[in-house]
C-alpha cells in the first residue's frame, strides 16, 4: 500500500533518485529543497514519514526536527546525513528522529529502513493481538516463548530479540546495520561479519529440520523473515 | 603612527603628567597671596602716578614722585627714566636698562638710593607719551624672594621633565621594539615556511622571555602536529589507493564484460571496495573527533561490566566460528564509569575483533574488567603471535600496520581509534606481552573528565 512521504533534501540529484525509487515502491513522494519549506510542508501532519537531510539551506535538519517535535508532530523521521561519526548519530537520534542513515547509503538500506518505520506506524495505529505469527512460527512477546509447528524452540535471550525484531518486520528486508542498531543498540560499523554469525545461528535453530525455510538472505541487502 | 613613536609619546606624556602633579602640588603649597598682593600694590602705584602725569603734566608727576618717596615705606622703588635710560627723578641707584625693556611686570635686581646692597624687586614698567619710562616697584623680602625663585624653577623643571620623559619614552620604545622585533622576526621567518625557527631567549626570565617560551612551546606543538598530519595524509593517500584501484578495475571490467553472472560479481566487488573506502574515511573522522575531545557532552554513567559482558556475548559466536574460544570473567560488582558508552563499545569491540583475527586456531581469548582504586582496566588477551616490544609504538599509529600483506578493510586504523577513544576519557591504551600473545588493555580513570560546556 502506498504511503505519503516527505523528502527534504537539497541535493537535486539525490532527491530525484530517491523520489524515483520510492515512487516505484508505490509511495507518493513530495519534495522540499530547504529546511524552511520542509518544515512548512511537514506541519500539516499528513505525512506517514519524513526523510530529512541533516545539512540543509535556510534551516538545518535538526532544527526542523526539533521544531516539529516541539509542535507535537510525531510523524516518523528518518535523518540522512554525511556526518558519520558515532557521536553525530547519537545526537541525531537524541533530537527525536526515529532513525539515522549515514551517506553514502545503498537504496536497499534506505528502503529497508523506510519500510520498517512505516510498519512501526501501522503497528502503533493498530495494536493487534500481542502474539506474532509468521507461517507456522508463533512468538509470544510476553513470555518470550517461540514455537514452530507447535514445537518449542530454545533460544538464547539475544537470539530471541533478534527473532522478535525479524518478526515485527515480517516480509521486509532487514539490513545488518539495522540489526546492530535495533537489537544490540550499537551505532558503529563492525569490521567483521559478527552479525551474520548471529543470524546464521538463529537460522540453524529456526529452520533446521523444517522443510520450508523462514529466514531468507536477501543478496546485497540483508535478511528477511517470511513464510 | 608607528608603535614605537606611540610608545615614546605615551611615556613622555605620562612622565609630564606625573611631574605636573608633583610640581602642581609644590606650587599649591608654596604659592600665596603675597606675590599677588605685591603685584597689585605696584600696579596701583603706577596707575596713580600715570594719572597724575596725564592731568598735571611733568611738574605734577615729579612732585608726586617726591611725595611718594617721602611718605612711602623704604621698600618702595619709583623712578622716571628718559628714553636714554637716564633717571630724571626717583630713588633707583642701580637697575636694569629700562629703555630696552617691554612694558609690564618684571623681576629685577636693583639697588635703592641710600641702601648698601642690591635686592630683588618686582616692578611694573609703563611708557609715558613723551618716551619716558615710569618704574613702579617694591623690594621683595627674603621669604618671598625664595618663593618667587622656586616658582620660576618649578616652571623650568616642568619643561625639563617633559623633555626627559620624552627621551625615556624613546629609549623604552626602542628597547621594547628591539625585544619584540626578535619575536616578530622569528614569526616572519616561520610565515616564510621555516617552522624550525625558535625565539631566542635572553635568559633574564622576564615577560618577554616568557612570551618567547610560550611561542616556542606552541611552535613545537604545531610542528609535531604538522608532521603527524603529513604522515597521516601520506598514509591515507596510500591506503585509499588500493581500494580505489581495485574499484576502478572492477568497474571497468564490469562495463566490458557481456557475461551477466560475471558482471554481477564485479559490481558486487565495486560496492565492497566502495564500502571499504567509506569505512576508512569514517574511522579517520572518528579518530580526529575523539582526539579533538568532541563527544564529551554525550558522556553518561553506565556499568562497564555489563557492556563488556554484552560485547563478549556478541563476539562469542564469531570467535567460535574462527576456532577460538572467548572467555569473559565478570567482575563481582557493578563497575560504574562516566563515559561515552557507544565509543567505548566500539573500542572494546575493536580489541576483541583484533584478538579474534590473530588468535591462533584453538586459542583462548580472555576478556576481563578489573575495577581498581583509581582506574578501571578493560583487558583483552589473546594467544596469537603478539607484537614485539619494539614495534608496539608503531602498532598504535594511524595506518601503522605491522602486517603489510593485510591490504584492505583499513585494519591499520583499529588500534589508533581505540587509543583516541581512550584519550577522550583521559585514559590510555596499553599493549603488553600476554606470554604468549598480545594483552591489550584500556585503562580509564575512575574520576572521569567532565563534559566541556
Amino acid at each position: 500500500m502506498g504511503r505519503k512521504i516527505l523528502l527534504v533534501e537539497d541535493d537535486r540529484e539525490t532527491s530525484s533518485y530517491l523520489a524515483k525509487g520510492l515512487s516505484q515502491e508505490g509511495h507518493s513522494v513530495e519534495q522540499a529543497t530547504n529546511g524552511q519549506d520542509g518544515l512548512f510542508r511537514a506541519t500539516d501532519g499528513s505525512f506517514d514519514l519524513i526523510i530529512l537531510d541533516r545539512m540543509l539551506p535556510v534551516l538545518d535538519g535538526l532544527s526542523v526536527l526539533r521544531a516539529l517535535r516541539a509542535a507535537h508532530i510525531e510523524t516518523p523521521v528518518l535523518i540522512l546525513s554525511a556526518l558519520a561519526s558515532v557521536g553525530d548519530r547519537i545526537e541525531g537520534l537524541e533530537c527525536g528522529s526515529d532513525d539515522y542513515l549515514v551517506k553514502p547509503f545503498s537504496f536497499a538500506e534506505l528502503l529497508a529502513r523506510v519500510n520498517a518505520l512505516l510498519r512501526r506506524r501501522e503497528a502503533r495505529v493498530d495494536p493487534a493481538d500481542h502474539r506474532l505469527t509468521v507461517g507456522d512460527l508463533e512468538i509470544d512477546p510476553l513470555s518470550r516463548s517461540v514455537r514452530r509447528a507447535g514445537k518449542k524452540l530454545d533460544l538464547k535471550p539475544r537470539e530471541y530479540l533478534l527473532l522478535e525484531y525479524f518478526a515485527r518486520n515480517e516480509g521486509r528486508v532487514v539490513t545488518r546495520t539495522m540489526l546492530l542498531e535495533q537489537v544490540w543498540d550499537y551505532h558503529f560499523d563492525p569490521g567483521t561479519n559478527v552479525i551474520d554469525v548471529h543470524v546464521s545461528r538463529l537460522r540453524r535453530k529456526l529452520d533446521e529440520g523444517f522443510e520450508k525455510p523462514l529466514l531468507h538472505t536477501v543478496r546485497g541487502a540483508g535478511y528477511m523473515l517470511a513464510a | 603612527m608607528p608603535t614605537t613613536l606611540r610608545i615614546a609619546l605615551l611615556a613622555g606624556l605620562l612622565a609630564l603628567l606625573s611631574n605636573l602633579a608633583v610640581i602642581g602640588f609644590i606650587y599649591e603649597r608654596t604659592h600665596d597671596d603675597a606675590v599677588t598682593g605685591l603685584h597689585r600694590q605696584v600696579t596701583e602705584q603706577s596707575k596713580v602716578l600715570t594719572d597724575v602725569y596725564r592731568t598735571g603734566g611733568r611738574a605734577a608727576l615729579d612732585e608726586a614722585i617726591q611725595d611718594t618717596l617721602a611718605y612711602a615705606d623704604p621698600q618702595t622703588a619709583v623712578a622716571l627714566i628718559d628714553s636714554n635710560g637716564k633717571q630724571i627723578e626717583g630713588n633707583l641707584a642701580q637697575g636694569p636698562a629700562v629703555q630696552s625693556m617691554q612694558e609690564g611686570f618684571h623681576s629685577a635686581i636693583i639697588r635703592l638710593r641710600g641702601q648698601p646692597s642690591p635686592h630683588q624687586a618686582e616692578m611694573v614698567l609703563s611708557r609715558l607719551p613723551k618716551g619716558q619710562w615710569l618704574v613702579s616697584g617694591r623690594l621683595v623680602g627674603e621669604g618671598l624672594a625664595f618663593r618667587l625663585t622656586l616658582e620660576r624653577s618649578l616652571l623650568l623643571a616642568l619643561v625639563v621633565a617633559g623633555l626627559l620623559g620624552l627621551l625615556c619614552g624613546v629609549i623604552l620604545a626602542h628597547y621594547v621594539s628591539l625585544r619584540i622585533g626578535k619575536i616578530a622576526a622569528v614569526a616572519n621567518r616561520i610565515s616564510a615556511r621555516d617552522l624550525s625557527q625558535r625565539v631566542p631567549l635572553s635568559g633574564a626570565g622576564d615577560s618577554f622571555d616568557r612570551l618567547g617560551a610560550q611561542i616556542n612551546a606552541m611552535l613545537d606543538r604545531i610542528s609535531n602536529l604538522m608532521e603527524e598530519l603529513r604522515l597521516l595524509t601520506d598514509s591515507l593517500a596510500h591506503d585509499l589507493r588500493s581500494p580505489v584501484t581495485r574499484l576502478r578495475a572492477s568497474a571497468h571490467a564490469a562495463a566490458e564484460t557481456s557475461d551477466p553472472v560475471e558482471q554481477e560479481e564485479l559490481l558486487t566487488s565495486v560496492v565492497r571496495n566502495a564500502d571499504a573506502l567509506i569505512r576508512i574515511l569514517t574511522t579517520v573522522l572518528e579518530i580526529s573527533r575523539s582526539e579533538a575531545l568532541t563527544g564529551r557532552n554525550q558522556f553518561a554513567w553506565f556499568d562497564v561490566g555489563e557492556l563488556a559482558a554484552e560485547l563478549a556475548e556478541m563476539y562469542d559466536p564469531l570467535a567460535d566460528e574462527r576456532g577460538a574460544s572467548l572467555n569473559y570473567k565478570a567482575p563481582t560488582r557493578p563497575v560504574p564509569l562516566y563515559g561515552h558508552r557507544q565509543l567505548l563499545a566500539q573500542a572494546v569491540s575493536n580489541l576483541v575483533e583484533n584478538a579474534i583475527r590473530y588468535a591462533s586456531s584453538g586459542g583462548e581469548i580472555d576478556v576481563r574488567v578489573r575495577p581498581g582504586e583509581k582506574q578501571i582496566r578493560i583487558e583483552v588477551g589473546d594467544r596469537g603471535p603478539g607484537i614485539p616490544l619494539d614495534r608496539r609504538q608503531e602498532a598504535r599509529k594511524r595506518f601503522g600496520r605491522l602486517d603489510s600483506s593485510r591490504s584492505d578493510e583499513g585494519a591499520g586504523l583499529g588500534l589508533a581509534l581505540v587509543e583516541s577513544i581512550a584519550h577522550l576519557h583521559n585514559g590510555e591504551l596499553r599493549l603488553d606481552d600476554n606470554q604468549p600473545g598480545l594483552l591489550t588493555a584500556l585503562e580509564l580513570p575512575v574520576h572521569p573528565p567532565q563534559p566541556a560546556r
